[in-house]
């Protein structure tokens, strides 16, 4: 299916802003909000003159805003300039807009987390989620944001369900969790012991206790630090001498210390299996060199994986996620076709128009049959009185239809909206017109009293976009 | 009035080995404490029952498959109470007490040999044995299963490779409980499907039903299967070491159905 962008009306929907691919990070901090100002950013976003409607999106990896202006577009460089305090000349070189399609394809993006760092990371759809919460609690996001972010987070949904983008982990840490589960199942209640206090220990062992782990036993050569950590996750210093005869209590084991000499060999592992009476046992080895010699893996019971096997697995899961990208970016192109289509069907400014065609050309049919009749002898003050007259009362007779036209565009009413469509069909309008030309004398009042000149409330098309 | 006596140590015996599993097995204090109480008891009414018995016949040698069977049950469970007593050693119970139980049991219910009320209540039963059975086998073979997938993932994990048909393998602690579950479930039906086929062959054969090699294989089977549940829980067996113990099983499961060839009790027919 082709996309005829000519056709597809998004109220020129503006996109606008920096990520981690087009601004350094020193940049990004400088403009990055935190939540406790979102709220006074959105609402000062949303007050800027020429903003109908505004969102702002900002994370660790990405400062956006998401605009529907009132005709022009606003100046959102000026904003940045403003609320930031920062220097457009600073600024302009790593700022990215797009606009209408571009920016609905971009949001779709962004939501299904295929624009993020890490691709298919879960969190950045709970970030849109939360900068949708804000800008629709200070006024911000009204009909035309509830729409796009309704079929953003819809899509992001689909990408989730239909590809396999976030099933595998592509981080140390997380990836050693998801083999911990491999191995035990649920890791509640499960006992970590971290032997030596380096960050990334301290990381993997975070997300181990996030996952529900608990009494995590902390063994390293400075005790200092080994108190410290073990205050950090509620659990207890084990004196590196005692390390032998303690560490079979544990189910992970996460190793990183300086030792130059393997801690841990299988005769190790063979014990602490048999005084386990059998179960298994998870070691993380995250020290180079190794603190657990590789033939321990052979020992039955024992699952020993080192920081090379931790990021081949890491490699291998990232190129799973490149190939299921793929088959998101295919999701995301047939859900903008879809979503713009679908605005355009709900666009009730042609129908509006064609109704009004059509009530114009009866209205001129009929002062043509007077003109003809007995009112031929009218002078052109009594024309123009007679002209203002029938499009008052046109317009008035109107109105009522075109505010029901509106409504069901407001409410996404395709049916309806249809059904007005079908029955204000242009091209009969335009047929009509041609079989019934209007005199000259009549055709030059009607011209020097266009509509516009005389507007009447509620009717005019330009306003009920 | 011994043969009451005998009736309440059936009992006793059928309480102890209800709750000779949760005791031996899962180390529960308080179906332990049942357990044992029910074995004492039942072995102190059974020898009431037997000394009564013997005394009125005038007699101090035991006579018939019934009364030689009821006293090779006395001996059993005084020989497990003497182990509890010297060792605190409950796990022999496991075995002990359902033998003694089984052994009991017919000579409990009557000098004669007993006979069902009507031929629907013996089809009944045989519904019950059968499906029971049946069961005990397929929770067998789901075992056996568990332990084969268990030895996939653990093989996958140790080797470090992922290929994505084979992400739908659980964990394996799952598997193993799995394995564990469907073996203690297959245990429950197997001794419930024992119990009432060694009924029905009592009833249609009389005592020599216990020299028939299908039932003889068939407590082997039930012996070895106690053996493979005391094993996995003691040691945590698990992995390759699971799959042979489940592999022996289900190999004399084989034989057992093979037996039936042999049997002059057990024939698949109508009922």
């Amino acid at each position: 299916m082709t996309t005829d962008k000519a056709n597809w009306n998004t109220g020129n929907l503006l996109l606008f802003g920096v990520n981690h691919k087009t601004a350094p990070v020193e940049l990004r901090e400088q403009i990055a909000i935190q939540a406790e100002r979102l709220s006074e950013a959105t609402r000062s976003l949303a007050q800027t003159p020429g903003v109908r409607e505004a969102m702002i999106l900002s994370t660790c990896n990405r400062v956006e805003l998401v605009v529907y202006p009132e005709g022009a577009p606003p100046d959102l460089m000026g904003f940045f300039n403003q609320f930031f305090a920062i220097d457009h000349s600073a600024l302009r070189p790593h700022v990215y807009e797009y606009r209408e399609q571009d920016a609905v394809r971009h949001l779709f993006r962004v939501a299904s987390s295929l624009d993020s760092m890490v691709v298919g990371e879960p969190q950045i759809l709970g970030q849109v989620k939360q900068a949708y919460a804000v800008a629709k609690s200070v006024g911000g996001a009204k009909s035309g944001l509830d729409k796009l972010l309704q079929n953003a987070f819809n899509v992001a949904k689909r990408v989730r369900n239909e590809t396999q983008i976030g099933s595998s982990s592509v981080s140390i840490a997380s990836i050693a969790v998801d083999l911990a589960e491999k191995i035990f199942g649920s890791l509640e209640g499960k006992k970590v012991f971290l032997i030596g206090a380096g960050k990334m220990s301290e990381l993997a062992a975070r997300h181990l206790v996030e996952r529900g782990a608990r009494s995590i036993f902390v063994a390293n050569r400075t005790l200092e630090r080994a108190v410290r950590l073990a205050t950090e996750f509620g659990g207890n210093v084990v004196p590196f001498d005692d390390l032998y005869t303690s560490v079979d209590q544990a189910d992970i084991v996460i190793t990183s210390t300086g030792s130059l000499e393997h801690i841990f060999r299988p005769e190790h592992g063979a014990r602490f299996i048999h005084l386990r009476r059998n179960r298994p046992m998870f070691f993380i080895d995250i020290a180079v060199p190794r603190d657990v010699d590789p033939e321990m893996n052979r020992v039955e019971g024992i699952f020993l994986y080192d920081i090379d096997d931790l990021q081949s697995v890491a490699a291998a899961n990232q190129t799973d996620r490149a190939k299921e990208a793929l088959a998101a970016e295919a999701i995301i192109t047939a859900e903008v076709e879809r979503y713009l289509k679908q605005l355009s069907i709900l666009d009730a400014v042609p129908i509006i128009r064609n109704l009004q065609q059509a009530a114009e050309t009866m209205r001129q049919s009929e002062l043509r049959k007077a003109e003809a009749g007995r009112l031929r002898d009218l002078s052109d003050d009594q024309w123009t009185a007679v002209d203002a007259l029938t499009r008052a009362m046109m317009n008035k007779f109107l109105h009522p239809t075109l505010q029901a036209i509106k409504a069901a565009a407001a409410e996404g009413d395709v049916a309806k909206l249809e059904s007005y469509r079908a029955t204000f069909d242009p091209n009969r309008a335009a047929a009509y017109i041609k079989s019934h030309p209007l005199s000259a004398g009549l055709s030059s009042v009607i011209e020097s009293a266009s509509p516009s000149d005389r507007p009447v409330e509620g009717t005019a098309p330009e306003q009920d976009s | 009035m011994f043969l009451l006596w005998l009736r309440v140590a059936a009992i006793c015996y059928g309480v102890a080995t209800a709750c000779a599993l949760p005791a031996v097995l899962y180390n529960l204090r308080g179906w332990a404490r049942i357990f044992m109480v029910a074995s004492i008891t039942g072995f102190v009414f059974h020898f009431v029952s037997l000394a009564e018995m013997l005394g009125e016949a005038h007699r101090w040698v035991p006579v018939g498959t019934r009364e030689m069977q009821s006293l090779l049950a006395l001996l059993i469970v005084g020989a497990f109470l003497l182990i509890w007593i010297r060792f605190r050693a409950v796990s022999f119970g496991l075995f002990a007490l359902p033998l003694a139980f089984l052994l009991v049991v017919f000579p409990a219910i009557g000098l004669e040999r007993y006979t069902f009320g009507s031929p629907g209540a013996r089809n009944g039963w045989i519904i019950v044995h059968v499906c029971a059975l049946l069961a005990a086998y397929a929770a067998l073979i789901f075992s056996l299963l568990a332990s084969l997938l268990y030895l996939v993932q653990e093989k996958r994990l140790k080797d470090r490779n992922n290929p994505s048909f084979l992400a739908w393998l659980p964990p394996l602690e799952t598997m193993n409980q799995i394995g564990h579950g469907a073996l203690v479930v297959g245990f429950y039906c197997m001794t419930v499907g024992l119990l009432i086929g060694s009924l029905l062959a009592q009833e249609s054969v009389g005592p020599a039903y216990f020299r028939d090699p299908k039932v003889l294989l068939s407590f082997g089977m039930w012996i070895l299967y106690i053996g493979m549940l005391l094993v996995r829980q003691s040691t945590g067996l698990r992995g390759r070491r699971a799959v042979y113990w489940s592999s022996l099983v289900f190999l004399v499961m084989l034989s057992v159905w093979a037996a039936n060839v042999f049997s002059s009790v057990h024939r698949f027919s109508v009922p």
